[in-house]
């Protein structure tokens, strides 16, 4: 991932007044933990507008057709789950408006964190730990092991 | 850099937390990122991909990651 991509990304989605909420890797590198990501995860508002907010913010920094191809009735409907590739192509940006039966936006704790000198919106690590303990990914159950110990989180 | 002395191999491989906002963590960050890029280099399809659930969307991104190390290690045989 380029730190400065990431920055024109985020910049772009804050300046639109997009509701969101990074998770994933970023949003562990947001709490303290430098680690290799190709991907930026955000959840956002399930609403139409919101939606054409986040497309104006990728069309600020990508000149890509694709764009358009990010459909609110999809992510409001079958498909809550859009990767969405940039020309670029040495990362992708995941968009989910639900995760599972779990999470959905409502259910998120966030907190304003800084990215070097943005200030963005990330789900806090009680909230990313309760994503990734429960995951088949080993990486993911190892992350949730650190964040417990670094935040004294409580098992549930 | 300064010289830092380990009690134990695990000890050396504690993850190092820094503090959001520290300057420390940005460069640490760039630094990481940047070097996964040359080390690793990836060229994912360009365009959108939907997925019914993340868990789709997540076994399509393993798939990848195993024919992309696939790649590398065919790569370096042929070297």
């Amino acid at each position: 991932m380029d730190f400065d991509l990431l920055k024109r990304v985020l910049v772009a989605i804050e300046s639109r007044g997009v509701k969101y909420a990074i998770f994933g890797a970023v949003a562990l590198n947001l709490l303290g933990l430098a680690r290799a990501t190709e991907d930026l995860d955000i959840f956002v508002a399930p609403e139409e507008p919101n939606i054409e907010r986040l497309k104006l913010a990728l069309r600020d920094v990508f000149d890509d057709p694709e764009i358009d191809g990010i459909a609110a009735r999809d992510l409001l409907g079958e498909y809550p789950a859009v990767q969405y590739n940039p020309p670029e192509g040495s990362f992708h940006i995941d968009i989910l408006t639900r995760l599972g039966e779990a999470f959905s936006f409502a259910d998120l704790e966030v907190e304003r964190v800084p990215y070097h000198d943005v200030t963005v919106t990330a789900v806090t690590a009680r909230t990313l730990y309760r994503m990734k303990k429960d995951t088949v990914r080993l990486k993911d159950r190892a992350d949730a092991e650190l964040l417990r110990e670094r935040f004294g989180l409580e098992p549930d | 850099m300064p010289v830092r002395k380990f009690r134990s191999v695990e000890e050396m491989n504690q993850p190092t937390w820094r503090q959001p906002a520290d300057p420390q963590l940005y460069r640490a960050i760039a630094f990481v990122w940047e070097l996964a890029l040359r080390t690793n280099p990836r060229r994912f399809p360009p365009g959108v991909h939907k997925y019914r659930s993340i868990d789709e969307m997540s076994r399509v991104q393993e798939q990848r990651a195993i024919e992309h190390a696939r790649s590398l290690a065919a790569g370096r045989r042929g070297k």
